[in-house]
């Protein structure tokens, strides 16, 4: 403190020659405030007081000496930043628990907050994200991942199953328990288990924690885990370049790799079976659940998991996730109602079988009647349980009642009405005929075409009658032919000279006597053996045996007729050649095996002289035809090796294929034409190496060859192997062109005669 | 499962220097050698008795690249430590894993690692000046004799190794 005079009271504070005892100091200073109470202005007006007095200080701390401390601390704390800073921060929490109530507090902080989200997510938007994490994640899992993948899930299984017996099993259960279709089709299909679940730390791709269910397999599960996380980063780096996206699925087989990557762990299950898309849900709610209650745990993470022990508890969780085969229910299948079910169906089924059995005796009983002469079906049908059928039938028709027992119809189901009718076609009318004309037993009525004709004898009283018939048979009806009877009522010398006439018309028979002498018949001459009976011709003729005389000398007749059939007997043509007679001449016509055709050439060589030429020109060989040039087109062929080699050279199959083309054209071909075809393979092979060793190489290329055509479908019994050798060449020069030539297989084609 | 310390280290290294050797003969492997050509990296794993404490090395054995551009310097993410190798009868091979050092601190920043020059049992071929190895030690780079067919200080260069990621 300042002591320079002039200073109004300094009087005071200078100390008197005694001492009093009586601080002037803090007197004067309790003066000077009292002149300063009075007149504040006083302190300017007085230069030199001090501008605080020491007195002044000491007279507050004796007053209030701890009020002043307090308040210095006070006043320190809310000048110095960083102190009320710390100040207000210990309260703030209590503050804001307070003022929860009022509602201004909200509105007062959002703009902060908002700006400080703004900020925070500008610099990095990480921070946030971590933080909104495990909140966001599962959210829209739930919103994305359930709508989307179900819908796409139960979609596609419906589709799938909805038209099969089990899908139709499934719907009744669905509408039994009152679940979706969808949900059923799920609970049976994605049968999976999960097996292993690790826990990595995605920086250093260290295992935090694994857990594998009792049965599965396992490798080393660190080494796993860092070889999972290789391979992310190997595909990350290689096609994606996006950061935090890697592989989230992978699949081995029955095995899904599913990896559920969190902003500090990643979640990677092992999977078998089908897992259902909200498996990525749970398994996801489990890893935002380890993130949000380990968080700092995860961050410190640096290869010690001791402190990460407690998250075990959450994979072993995941682990038992699984979804068995639903066990068939011991109880609820309604037993009792089986042996009825059982017996409706079998009731059922007999009746129909019965019915259906019915139904082809009726179509059987009808097609029947329909075939019949003199029977129309109009219409038929089945009413009430009975058979209807109505039509036209002539009276002389078969009853139709007499074949419903034939197909086992009881004749009161069938309600039949027939109208009668004249059916005009030959079986109806010769019945008629028959009837009518009541032929004698000698003579037979037939139908030849559309005639009816008569054959035999008869009394010239029922041939009248028979010519009156058949001038009346209506319009539209076949004519009845009487030409062929003999009249028996005509003299018996009449009967004589046409029995001799009809017999010197017959080829291979020369009549040279013919007489008639005292009611006895005389005849004689030459007949071929395979000419008309005269013994036969003679009761045709209705000639009594006993009143007949004859003498047959047999020669060799060289009428065209004779020797036509003379050659067909001996010969035996086959099918395909026809005989024929042109005049003079007989001719051969059609094809023939070459051996039938030499032999029919030796017997035309060999007939007599005077008999008629037998003409073969017009005969081809069979070898000629078709099977010839087939023959010739598989005989041309020939299949080459590589040396030593039992297989055929590279680039033969389209050989091979048409080979057998031709083989098989020949198996059909050669029944047709009669004849028997067999085809030797023979293998060959060049003149180097031993003997025996080449005849088994050749044997060996006929039967490759053989196996070949097989496979193509020729029949193996149609083909025959033999082997050669090297003793057949086509080229016996020895240069390496003709050595190559000789290693083939060739084919001979025999065709034979059927026998 | 049971609480274990696990370190991930990255063994690198000039084409043929013998890293795979090592890993091959003295570590524990399930997984294929093919995966180094294929994805680049083959994981094994080398567990060291540190005071009692069982620490399992984790080892990114990346597939060797003479021209170390083409190294996925990425698998190094994360990693405690590493494993440079050199072929000791190829002075080239020492340069290469000193300029991969350079990659991986410019990336990383410094991490423990090993020196490991290897083929030590091919002593007639070796052909590393004794000046070169005494330099390396005054840089402090402590380059140990290896052999991957004998065994020779492989052991004691995890061991080293381990002590220094765990500390």
């Amino acid at each position: 403190m300042s002591t320079s005079s002039p200073d109004p009271l300094d009087w005071l504070l200078r100390a008197p020659p005694g001492d009093d005892g009586i601080d002037r100091k803090a007197l004067a200073g309790l003066f000077l405030d009292i002149a300063r109470s009075v007149r504040p202005d006083l302190a300017t007006g007085l230069a030199g007081a001090p501008a605080t007095d020491i007195r002044l200080e000491q007279l507050r701390t004796l007053l209030m000496g701890h009020e002043i401390a307090v308040l210095a601390r006070l006043s320190g704390i809310l000048e110095d930043p960083e102190q009320l800073a710390a100040a207000v921060g210990r309260i703030l929490p209590s503050a804001f628990a307070r003022a929860q109530g009022d509602a201004r507090l909200g509105q007062v902080l959002a703009p902060s907050l908002e700006k400080a989200t703004q900020t925070s997510v500008r610099n990095d938007p990480h921070t946030l994200l971590n933080i909104l994490y495990p909140l966001i994640v599962p959210a829209i899992r739930k919103s994305i991942g359930e709508t989307i993948d179900k819908t796409f899930q139960s979609l596609n299984e419906s589709l799938k199953y909805s038209l099969t017996l089990r899908g139709l099993a499934w719907r009744w259960e669905a509408w039994r328990t009152g679940v979706s279709f969808a949900e059923v089709v799920l609970r049976h299909t994605l049968v999976y288990q999960v097996e292993h679940v690790f826990l990595i730390h995605r920086h250093t791709g260290l295992l935090i924690s694994h857990v594998a269910a009792e049965n599965a397999a396992t490798q080393d599960p660190q080494l796993v885990s860092s070889m999972l996380t290789a391979i992310q980063d190997f595909v990350r780096d290689s096609f994606s370049g996006a950061e935090n996206q890697g592989v989230d699925t992978m699949r081995l087989g029955e095995l899904t790799v599913w990896s559920e990557p969190g902003p500090i762990a990643t979640l990677v299950a092992v999977i078998r079976g089908k897992p259902p898309e909200d498996l990525h849900e749970t398994l996801g709610n489990a890893l935002a659940r380890i993130h949000a209650e380990r968080h700092q745990a995860l961050e410190d993470f640096d290869g010690d998991n001791a402190d990460l022990a407690d998250v075990e508890a959450e994979l072993t969780e995941c682990v038992a996730l699984r979804q068995q085969r639903p066990q068939r229910q011991p109880f609820g299948f309604p037993w009792l109602a089986l042996p009825i079910a059982v017996a409706v169906l079998l009731a059922v089924s007999a009746w129909g079988v019965r019915r259906w059995q019915e139904d082809r005796r009726w179509d059987d009983y009808i097609a029947q009647l329909r075939a019949q002469p003199g029977i129309v079906v109009t219409s038929t049908g089945r009413r009430d349980g009975k058979f209807m059928v109505t039509g036209l039938r002539d009276p002389l028709a078969i009853d139709p009642r007499q074949a419903l027992g034939a197909v086992e119809i009881n004749p009161a189901d069938v309600v039949a009405s027939w109208a009668p009718y004249q059916a005009l076609d030959p079986v109806s009318v010769l019945r008629r005929l028959q009837a009518s004309l009541d032929p004698p037993s000698s003579v037979a009525l037939s139908i030849e075409g559309d005639r009816i004709k008569a054959d035999g004898s008869a009394p010239a009283a029922w041939l009248e009658r028979a010519r009156a018939a058949g001038r009346v048979l209506p319009t539209g009806a076949p004519t009845l032919d009487l030409t062929a009877v003999r009249n028996l009522d005509a003299p018996a010398d009449r009967r004589w000279d046409e029995y001799v006439a009809r017999l010197r018309a017959q080829p291979g028979i020369v009549v040279t006597e013919a007489e008639q002498r005292d009611g006895k018949f005389l005849i004689a001459g030459l007949r071929d053996p395979l000419a008309l009976d005269p013994q036969q011709a003679l009761t045709e003729a209705a000639i009594d045996p006993a009143h007949v005389s004859a003498h047959w000398a047999p020669y060799q007749a060289l009428d065209p007729q004779i020797v036509l059939r003379r050659l067909q007997a001996t010969l035996t043509p086959p099918p395909s050649v026809r005989f024929a007679v042109a005049g003079d001449r007989i001719v051969a016509q059609g094809s023939a095996p070459s051996l039938w055709l030499e032999r029919a050439h030796l017997a035309a060589r060999s007939l007599p002289s005077g008999a008629p030429v037998f003409d073969l020109s017009a005969v081809r060989t069979l070898s000629d035809g078709a099977i010839g040039r087939l023959r010739d087109q598989i005989q041309a062929r020939t299949i080459r090796f590589n040396h030593n080699d039992p297989l055929p050279a590279p680039g033969q199959g389209a050989l091979i294929d048409a080979l057998a083309g031709e083989l098989k054209a020949l198996e059909t071909l050669a029944p047709i034409q009669h004849v028997v075809a067999r085809v030797m393979l023979t293998g060959h092979s060049d003149s180097v190496g031993s003997g025996t060793f080449n005849l088994s190489l050749s044997l060996a290329r006929a039967e490759a060859v053989r196996a070949l055509l097989r496979k193509r479908g020729v029949d193996p019994d149609l083909l025959a192997v033999r082997g050669a050798g090297n003793l057949e060449p086509v080229d016996p020069t020895g240069t390496e062109a003709a050595r190559a030539a000789n290693r083939h297989v060739s084919f001979t084609v025999g065709l034979e005669e059927r026998p | 499962m049971t609480a274990t310390l696990q370190k991930k280290i990255c063994m690198l290294g000039a084409f043929s220097v013998g890293k795979t050797s090592l890993v091959r003969r003295y570590v524990e492997s399930v997984f294929s050698d093919t995966y180094l050509t294929t994805v680049g990296v083959k994981i094994d794993k080398k567990t060291v008795d540190l005071a009692g404490r069982a620490v399992n090395l984790i080892l990114w054995d990346l597939a060797g690249e003479d021209d170390i551009s083409a190294l996925r310097l990425s698998y190094l993410r994360g990693a405690a430590g590493y494993v440079l190798v050199a072929d000791g009868t190829r002075p080239a091979t020492l340069d290469v894993a000193m300029s991969l050092r350079g990659r991986v601190e410019a990336d990383y920043g410094p991490l423990p690692f090993v020196l490991l020059l290897n083929k030590n049992d091919l002593a007639g071929q070796w052909a590393i000046p004794d000046g070169d190895m005494d330099g390396l030690r005054t840089n402090g780079w402590w380059p140990r004799a290896t052999s991957a067919r004998t065994g020779e200080g492989v052991e004691e260069a995890f061991m080293d190794l381990a002590v220094r990621t765990v500390r």
